[in-house]
């Protein structure tokens, strides 16, 4: 089973794939720094060739390491990495528990409004106080530029999720079309339940026109491409309520009139072949002896067998 | 004048004793065959010992002797050559006129003239391009309707039940598509059926088949693969667009349209064979780059299976043409699909782009390309050896128009029929994926939000179903869908190839070998659990296409290069070259190639690269006709239009010799003439008593042998009085001075060669004294095959 592959799972793609990136970075970074303790050690050893334990070393190296005022960020911009910090973690708080069912858009939409706003200010080249931007000192300082990839990783997200046709433009309520949906999809789990309990085509039958209505609202939307990854989840869900735990699926029952529709047909060219075979003449060909010098094989050939 | 017909009619009874002891006057060549024969027969008692390779089915010859004289009849097989055939005149003759001609042409003339092949090409790029546009749209256009129909109507029963019209709605659709383009092809142009690739194959080999490279031909041969390819059948729209070029090419090198009664005076230089068979060659290869957007591929399918002679320039021409047309096709498909100017999709089937991670292949995997390769071969074997009985069959029995209309509906119909069952008791339903991928997905009994897989492979255009076997991700069908899609595919094509309709067989085949390559994919994944990344099903299904391709048609070269065209990487180069390559070895051990059966059931007199290896104790006295119709230099109108008339022996070249005055000695060879020369000169009364009469009459020219061609008008339509029937007309000027000649004693082997490299239609052994005693035709060389028991020999017959 691939996952990749299956529609539903659509949001453990959108998740999967940054999880599985920040995985990696954690993962990179982690066994870099492991790197660093065993390589500072030597090097300390190195130089100047006194036993220190290596925390001490890293530790004290650390300690020595503040560079001149001018090329220290300033406060307003440790400020405003301070808060996009908040913010983020903020974002991802409210991200994990949406994450199934996927309620990332509905729920999470405005923290990322506010993630928006603060990096939108990290990145403006408009002067802060003491004249200073911070979008070179905090996005572009370092080959890392952590900033900027952990911004462009929710960035992904939100594209990929598909969060902006569900969001009003500046990130202020959801649009009426979900809000509709939304209460539409209600009604319809509200009629899944009041007939959960008992005989599953009872359930068929009652609810059959409020998932009408909604596989019929799904559809339009579709077509307007207004669908995120809230509506698309949730649609998936219930369908699969619908089709697999209820079984409300068509049956296959026409087997009968199907097969014999088809062995007719299947048995048309047996009587097509058969009987061309038997009624029709055989085209026959006329051999024509070609004028030769009477030298021919045939001649050779019995004397072939002659001898 | 009865008198006269007796004695030139040489007809196929002819029992040469009668004949030759009469000694007519008039045709010095009877004479001939005694002092041969004699010669000959002595040379077989010289040989005996060598001819027990040879194995003539002794029945019928011990038979033969006695019988000798009645016609026989026999069921139709593919031992036989078909007198329906002549050969195409592809030697120049270089007559008094055409020195003339060239000696009055300028520098300049020529220049033009070399302008003028370029501006062809170009034109035949263009049309070409066009049509394979028009057939494209027109598919996608009618395929589309006809599935959004089914699919709504199956939409609506799979609700409210009664999914059993739909299946009889889906039949009737593709019976009244298929209807339409079987009845054009069987009542109208039975020549458009099929791909018209053996076709083609046997035109640019020198056959002259009939009614080929018409322009009725070419509407029948568009009409009918637009039918069949929307009625659902297993056929593909590719190879007939190698015919449709060629068509294009043949009439638009001629300036005119015959059918349309139309002279643009163009290009009138070109109307001859030679010029005209480098343009269909460019034709062919224009129609397969439109067809798979294969510019180099076009170019050498031109070089392996057409054009049996070749020169640089040519090439070069070629190509000028393929590239035209693929760009001709991009372009008008750019502006068709809203992004005009765009020229990057070319191509009428589409593979689709590899991805780059999907392409990777290990050396590891050579070995399993390599076995998909002999299966391929093996199917490949399988499918012709099938389509051959079944053609033969058909051949027999289902030989009239409205039987073969009924059995491409019952095909139709079945097709129809079949699919639908598969999709309806398949339960491999496959999730929706967000790109939308299939066309036309068929939920059926598939959960809300998934599809049925095998409606993927059946229920779409067969060409949009192989790039769904390629590109689909992993997992999209399961393997028994895939096993069963196969078998049944595979059997359907089968039956499909040789219906009265016109269909190409390329775009079944890669199905086919795509489905089973694609399982082949699967089932690799899965035994090896721990990394199935380098199983991508996509890359075995491409694998598998190329194999079962190349097992059916067994091309090499340009299958290879169209094959890394269509798929726009060069990459798979090396696997695709070397399964093609297995393929064809393994095919080859039990069955020829499809287009090659389809050939000698045609009973064509086709001359393939080389003689037949074990023949060279055959000589040209063997090989010969003999005795030879000949002409005098100077002769009576009256004999010259019996001999033409005569039905039973349909002659077209005749040697011309000269006798010696006042002698004895025999008449020496001086030259040839073709039938179709000797109507002109009949139509425009070039008689020698008329030209001392009218002084003033003007001389003919070239030009009008070029305005009769290609289509000469039968002997019956000319009229001769009976007057003229006394006057005498003096071949000098208009017959081929320097014919070929050969010693009798020349091995087969040597004779075919000439015959093969110079493209020639009549061969005149000649004695030590340049005397007449045979004439070498393509039929006699045609005739020699290597069969399962050493050499055989092929019998002529009436088709």
């Amino acid at each position: 089973m691939l996952p990749y592959n299956l529609y539903l799972f659509f949001v453990f793609v959108a998740i999967d794939v940054p999880s599985l990136k920040c995985g990696d970075v954690v993962h990179l970074s982690a066994s870099e720094s492991a790197d660093k303790l065993e390589a500072v050690p030597s090097l300390s050893t190195a130089a100047v060739s006194s036993p220190v334990p290596p925390v001490d070393t890293v530790f004290s190296f650390s300690l020595l390491s503040s560079f001149p005022e001018d090329l220290e960020v300033s406060d307003y911009c440790s400020d405003l990495l301070h808060i996009f910090g908040q913010r983020y973690v903020a974002y991802v708080n409210c991200l994990v528990p949406a994450a199934r069912p996927v309620k990332v858009c509905q729920s999470c939409y405005s923290t990322y409004g506010s993630v928006v706003e603060i990096y939108k200010n990290i990145s403006s080249d408009q002067m802060g106080p003491g004249n200073v931007t911070c979008r070179d000192s905090l996005l572009r300082s370092d080959r890392l530029m952590l900033v900027y990839q952990l911004y462009s990783n929710l960035e992904s997200l939100w594209e990929d999720s598909n969060c902006a046709q569900c969001v009003t433009g500046h990130l202020e309520s959801l649009t009426n079309d979900t809000l509709y949906f939304m209460s539409t999809l209600n009604q319809t789990l509200t009629c899944f339940e009041k007939y959960q309990q008992g005989n599953h085509t009872e359930l068929c039958k009652n609810c059959k026109s409020a998932y009408g209505t909604l596989n019929v609202l799904y559809s339009q939307m579709e077509q307007n491409s207004t669908l995120c990854i809230d509506i698309e989840d949730a649609m998936n869900m219930t369908r699969r309520l619908w089709s697999k735990n209820f079984n409300c699926s068509f049956p296959r029952e026409e087997n009968v009139p199907v097969i014999a529709v088809s062995s007719f047909m299947l048995f048309l060219p047996i009587i097509f072949y058969l009987s061309s075979f038997l009624h029709s003449e055989q085209k026959k060909r006329k051999l024509i002896h070609p004028r030769r010098a009477k030298s021919n094989t045939s001649l050779m050939n019995i004397q072939d067998k002659l001898s | 004048m009865a008198n006269i017909t007796k004695k030139v009619s040489w007809s196929s009874r002819g029992d040469d004793s009668a004949l030759t002891g009469e000694g007519t006057p008039l045709l010095n060549g009877t004479e001939i065959p005694k002092p041969s024969r004699q010669l000959s027969g002595s040379g077989s008692v010289f040989r005996i010992g060598r001819f027990s390779t040879v194995d003539l089915e002794d029945d019928i010859t011990s038979e033969e002797d006695p019988i000798r004289g009645r016609p026989k009849e026999i069921p139709h097989n593919e031992k036989l050559l078909s007198l329906k055939y002549e050969s195409l005149d592809y030697d120049n003759i270089e007559n008094q006129l055409f020195l003339e001609e060239e000696r009055r042409m300028s520098h300049m003339g020529f220049r033009c003239l070399e302008i003028s092949r370029w501006v062809i090409c170009g034109l035949i790029g263009i049309l070409t391009g066009l049509i394979a546009c028009f057939i494209d749209i027109m598919v996608e256009k009618l395929a589309g309707y006809k599935y959004q129909v089914i699919k709504e109507n199956i939409e609506k029963f799979t609700e409210v039940g009664g999914l059993s019209i739909s299946l009889i709605l889906w039949a009737v659709l593709n019976c009244a598509f298929v209807l339409v383009g079987g009845v054009m092809v069987a009542f109208f142009e039975p020549i458009a059926a099929g791909s018209g690739i053996p076709q083609i194959k046997c035109y640019l080999n020198g056959v002259k088949i009939p009614r080929v490279v018409r322009l009725k031909t070419l509407v029948v041969k568009v009409i009918g693969v637009i039918c069949s390819v929307a009625g659902g059948l297993a056929v593909g729209k590719e190879g007939p667009m190698i015919h449709s070029g060629a068509v294009v090419a043949a009439g638009v090198s001629q300036g005119r349209s015959t059918s349309l009664k139309r002279d643009f005076k163009m290009f009138e230089y070109f109307r001859r064979d030679t010029e005209k068979r480098d343009f269909v060659s460019a034709g062919a290869a224009a129609g397969v780059s439109a067809a798979f957007g294969a510019p180099v591929g076009g170019v050498l399918f031109s070089l392996e299976e057409g054009a049996s002679f070749w020169n640089q320039m040519l090439t070069w021409r070629i190509f000028f043409a393929s590239m035209i047309s693929t760009f001709t096709l991009n372009f008008f498909l750019s502006i068709y699909h809203g992004k005009p100017g765009d020229l990057s999709n070319p191509g009428l089937i589409n593979f689709g782009r590899f991805e780059s991670d999907s392409v990777a292949y290990y050396y590891y995997e050579i070995p399993l390309f390599m076995c998909m390769g002999a299966l391929g071969g093996l199917l490949g074997a399988l499918f012709n050896s099938l389509n051959y009985w079944l053609t033969i069959f058909r051949i027999r029995y289902v030989h009239r128009p409205c039987l073969q209309v009924i059995e491409a509906l019952l095909v139709a119909a079945v097709t129809a029929a079949v699919s639908f069952t598969m999709i309806y008791f398949s339960n491999d339903c496959q999730p929706l994926g967000p790109e939308h991928n299939e066309e036309y997905p068929l939920q059926l009994f598939c959960a809300d939000g998934e599809y049925n897989a095998m409606a993927t492979a059946f229920f779409n255009t067969p060409e949009r179903s192989v790039r769904s076997l390629f590109h689909n991700q992993p997992g999209s069908y399961n393997p028994l869908t895939l096993g069963l899609f196969t078998l049944t595919y595979f059997f359907l094509a089968c039956w499909t190839y040789g219906l009265a309709v016109s269909a190409g067989v390329f775009i079944p085949s890669l199905l086919i070998g795509a489905a089973w390559g694609r399982l082949c994919g699967i089932l690799l994944a899965s035994f090896t659990p721990t990394s199935p990344i380098w199983a991508d099903p996509g890359k075995y299904a491409l694998i598998g296409a190329a194999a079962q391709l190349g097992g059916i048609v067994r091309m090499t070269l340009s299958l290879t290069v169209i094959m890394v065209e269509a798929t726009g990487n060069v990459t798979y180069g090396l696997p695709i070259m070397l399964v093609l390559m297995i393929a064809k070895i393994v095919g080859d051990y039990f069955q020829e190639g499809l287009y090659d059966i389809h050939i000698k059931l045609q009973s064509v007199p086709f001359l393939h690269w080389e003689a037949p290896a074990t023949s060279h104790w055959l000589t040209a006295r063997e090989v010969m006709s003999s005795p030879v119709t000949c002409f005098n230099r100077i002769e009576k109108v009256g004999t010259i239009v019996d001999v033409l008339s005569n039905t039973s022996t349909n002659h077209n070249g005749f040697p011309v010799v000269v006798q010696v005055l006042d002698s004895d000695e025999p008449a020496k060879l001086c030259g040839l003439i073709l039938r179709s020369q000797l109507i002109v000169l009949l139509k425009h009364k070039v008689f020698v008593e008329l030209a001392r009469s009218r002084l003033s009459q003007r001389k003919l020219q070239l030009k009008d042998f070029r305005d009769a061609y290609p289509r000469f008008p039968p002997i019956q339509s000319i009229h001769v009085s009976q007057d003229e029937r006394e006057c005498m007309m003096d071949l000098t000027e208009f017959m081929n001075p320097t014919p070929y000649t050969v010693p009798q004693d020349t091995s087969l082997p040597r004779v075919f060669k000439l015959f093969r490299a110079l493209g020639l239609r009549h061969l005149v052994v000649a004695d030590d004294v340049n005397r007449v005693i045979g004439l070498v035709t393509r039929k006699d060389l045609a005739r020699y095959h290597l069969g399962k028991h050493g050499l055989e020999e092929l019998q002529l017959a009436q088709t």
